[in-house]
């Protein structure tokens, strides 16, 4: 039984506009102590997913409305509100995207170092600051007394968020959800809290929830990777499969849209062409259909579930993870680095016309 | 495709340092910004009318606090030789018709309104900061409710209310103090409110609650901070309208009974046209403090006003 394990969770926003399929019918694993990417580009539901777990949606827009998320052997999604603060910070902690706007302008470092240790914990306030103190010097600041007494907008960007991974690391979780931990961050700092992510995690044995949109952070960081689009999970493979032989038109395309430096061939860098889709209509077909070059006229009104590409058992967790993905057509290796399909004289199915009730009837046009 | 090639340096590759895990800003750039406390005071420092509102209040409260240690006379015993003198040596602001200090009164008066502002703001920040939080954070019902609510307080004529209740409670500064504060936390509440609806949805509020925080240490110690400064302008300037206030009830005799010194009463007192005509010091002493009082405190709430929201679009007066 995997540490974290989720099952067909659906999430959906009601405004008085529009509904928005956020998350549809998403499932994956996290075992403990394993580290794990959820990549997709902005809006494809991965932060959804994230706060879903721990049921921290935005309110009252944001609905749950099926699947399970089991934790530990506890079913989060029934667990009282109350019995779920527990969990909260304690077994899983998050770290958010940008340490300027997650940390309180108007408390200082300690105040907000010590509130998780405070919610879960009757501390004296002097133990409480040497907790403290030992967090800062933990995640590398210098100079942690002086620090304690600042206010966030007083420390540099990278500061900020090793102050936000200490806290997150604070009552050692077992599961740490890090929501494009270095997006915020330039680049050179960018390495350094991937490093110390890293280095915390395996320290204490913490799982790890990695969602970005960065593959370079995924390669680096994590052993396996789910990639994620317009709220479904389209492929996952341990991550060094999936760099090698992704699957999935659309992870195909994420791959060519980033330069390489283990390529031979230095190919351009090819963008995904076309938006995704704007999940404001119930999904009809594969998401990826309008976008794709590999697509069948089966994708148009039919959305593939999540196969393996061998028969026999399926491994959802772990080194020997099978390679999932949900596609009619997928790409070949070959494919892979021409970027597009190879078969003679393949062209896209286009796009059939709406039909009508009236129209139901008739032949669909050709 | 051409591609720029570097010339191979010919000391060969330069040393890359790994990173040291414990990690030095070159620059020590925390040390040179201030804290929001300080960068509030500097601005509010520039503000010459509301440092000399801080003096001229000081000096009130000061006089307040020591009146019955200070003041020459004592407030409500006459001098039977002096009725209605005009200010002379013995009474440097002059004595009543019943033989009073002017300025004895006015010292004590001072204890009166100030003690009115101070009490009767508490009161009403206290209820409208509760309930507006509450409002704020948890919308839906709660929030319908207490909007409604004060809605409704905010229809009452504040005036026909105090007319009605004030005979019936009697009066007394106590009952001034409260009735204030009931009437007048609909303000504060929709200023917290409107706060609370926007800084529910910031994400340190997100990542509170993400450590498993309870709602109400999330509202108390995470989002109420961040409220303070609307709120001490909108204190600020309540503390002036409830020594109006309180001006104005004595005025029309249902603020402190007489002879108790206060400054409305004194003005009311001063109601008569001998007097007005010919004993201006009985109406514009007490009616000078009022003004003087009134003024250093908008002065002030301007400058914090402009300190601690230099956008000036948190707060609306009144």
């Amino acid at each position: 039984m995997a540490l974290l394990s989720v099952r067909d969770l659906v999430v959906r926003f009601t405004t008085e506009e529009a509904t928005v399929y956020a998350v549809n019918g998403v499932g994956f694993d996290v075992e403990q102590g394993e580290t794990v990417g959820l990549v997709g580009e902005s809006g494809c539901g991965k932060s959804v997913t994230s706060l879903a777990l721990t049921r921290l949606l935005p309110q009252p827009a944001g609905r749950i409305e099926g699947g399970t998320v089991e934790f530990a052997g506890r079913s989060l999604l029934d667990l009282p509100e109350d019995e779920l603060r527990h969990v909260r910070g304690r077994q899983i902690a998050m770290v958010f995207q940008d340490p300027l706007t997650s940390l309180n302008p108007v408390l200082t470092i300690e105040r907000q170092l010590t509130e998780g240790i405070l919610a879960h914990e009757e501390l004296p306030p002097g133990e409480a600051h040497a907790r403290a103190v030992e967090l800062l010097k933990m995640v590398g600041i210098s100079d942690a007394e002086r620090r304690l007494k600042s206010y966030p907008h007083q420390l540099s960007g990278g500061m900020r968020q090793r102050a936000m991974i200490a806290m997150a690391l604070a009552l050692r979780p077992k599961l740490l959800i890090a929501d494009e931990p270095t997006t915020a961050l330039d680049v050179t700092i960018q390495a350094q809290v991937i490093d110390l992510i890293r280095d915390l995690t395996s320290r204490t044995g913490t799982a790890v929830l990695l969602i970005t949109h960065d593959l370079g952070v995924v390669a680096d960081m994590t052993k396996r990777t789910y990639v994620m689009y317009a709220g479904y999970i389209v492929e996952t493979a341990t991550t060094a499969e999936l760099f090698a032989r992704p699957r999935h038109p659309y992870t195909v395309g994420l791959l060519n849209s980033i330069s390489r430096i283990d390529s031979d061939d230095a190919g351009p860098v090819r963008a995904v062409e076309g938006q995704p889709p704007e999940q404001t209509r119930p999904p009809t077909g594969c998401p990826f259909a309008p976008r794709c070059a590999w697509r069948l006229p089966i994708c148009w009104h039919e959305n593939p579930p999540l196969r393996a590409e061998k028969d026999g058992p399926i491994m959802t967790t772990g080194p020997g993870a099978s390679h999932l993905f949900a596609c009619h057509h997928p790409a070949t290796d070959a494919e892979l680095r021409a970027g597009r399909p190879l078969e003679a004289g393949f062209r896209a199915a286009p796009r059939p016309t709406p039909a009508t009730p009236d129209e139901l009837a008739a032949p669909v046009p050709t | 495709m051409t591609t720029t090639s570097f010339e191979p340096s010919p000391l060969g590759p330069e040393p890359i340092e790994s990173v040291p895990l414990v990690w030095q800003p070159a620059i020590d750039i925390g040390w040179v910004t201030s804290t929001p406390r300080q960068l509030a005071w500097r601005r509010f420092r520039r503000n010459r009318l509301a440092i000399a509102g801080v003096v001229v209040l000081a000096v009130l409260a000061l006089i307040a606090i020591l009146a019955p240690v200070i003041a020459p006379y004592d407030p409500i015993k006459p001098d039977l030789k002096a009725f209605g003198k005009p200010p002379s040596a013995a009474h440097l602001l002059g004595t009543d018709s019943s033989g009073r200090d002017v300025l004895s009164r006015l010292m004590h008066g001072a204890r009166v309104s100030l003690s009115i502002g101070i009490v009767a703001v508490s009161i009403y920040l206290t209820i409208g900061t509760i309930l507006g939080s509450l409002a704020g954070y948890r919308r839906g019902l709660t929030d319908a409710i207490i909007g409604r609510t004060t809605d409704t307080v905010m229809s009452f004529p504040s005036l026909i209310i105090i007319l009605a209740i004030i005979p019936i409670v009697g009066r007394s500064i106590f009952n001034i103090m409260i009735v204030i504060g009931l009437l007048n936390w609909p303000a504060v509440c929709r200023l917290v409110r409107g706060e609370f609806l926007s800084l529910r949805e910031r994400e340190y509020t997100l990542a509170a609650r993400g450590i498993g925080a309870r709602d109400r240490r999330i509202i108390v110690r995470h989002i109420l901070p961040n409220v303070t400064g609307p709120l001490v302008v909108l204190a600020s300037f309540g503390m002036a309208d409830a020594i109006i206030a309180e001006a104005g009830l004595s005025l029309l005799g249902l603020g402190i009974q007489p002879p108790a010194p206060s400054w409305g009463v004194d003005l009311a007192a001063a109601i008569d046209v001998g007097i007005l005509t010919n004993k201006p010091w009985l109406w514009v002493f007490p009616g000078a403090a009022i003004a003087i009082s009134v003024l250093s405190i908008n002065f002030i709430g301007d400058g914090l006003r402009d300190a601690l929201d230099p956008r000036g679009t948190t707060v609306i007066r009144r």
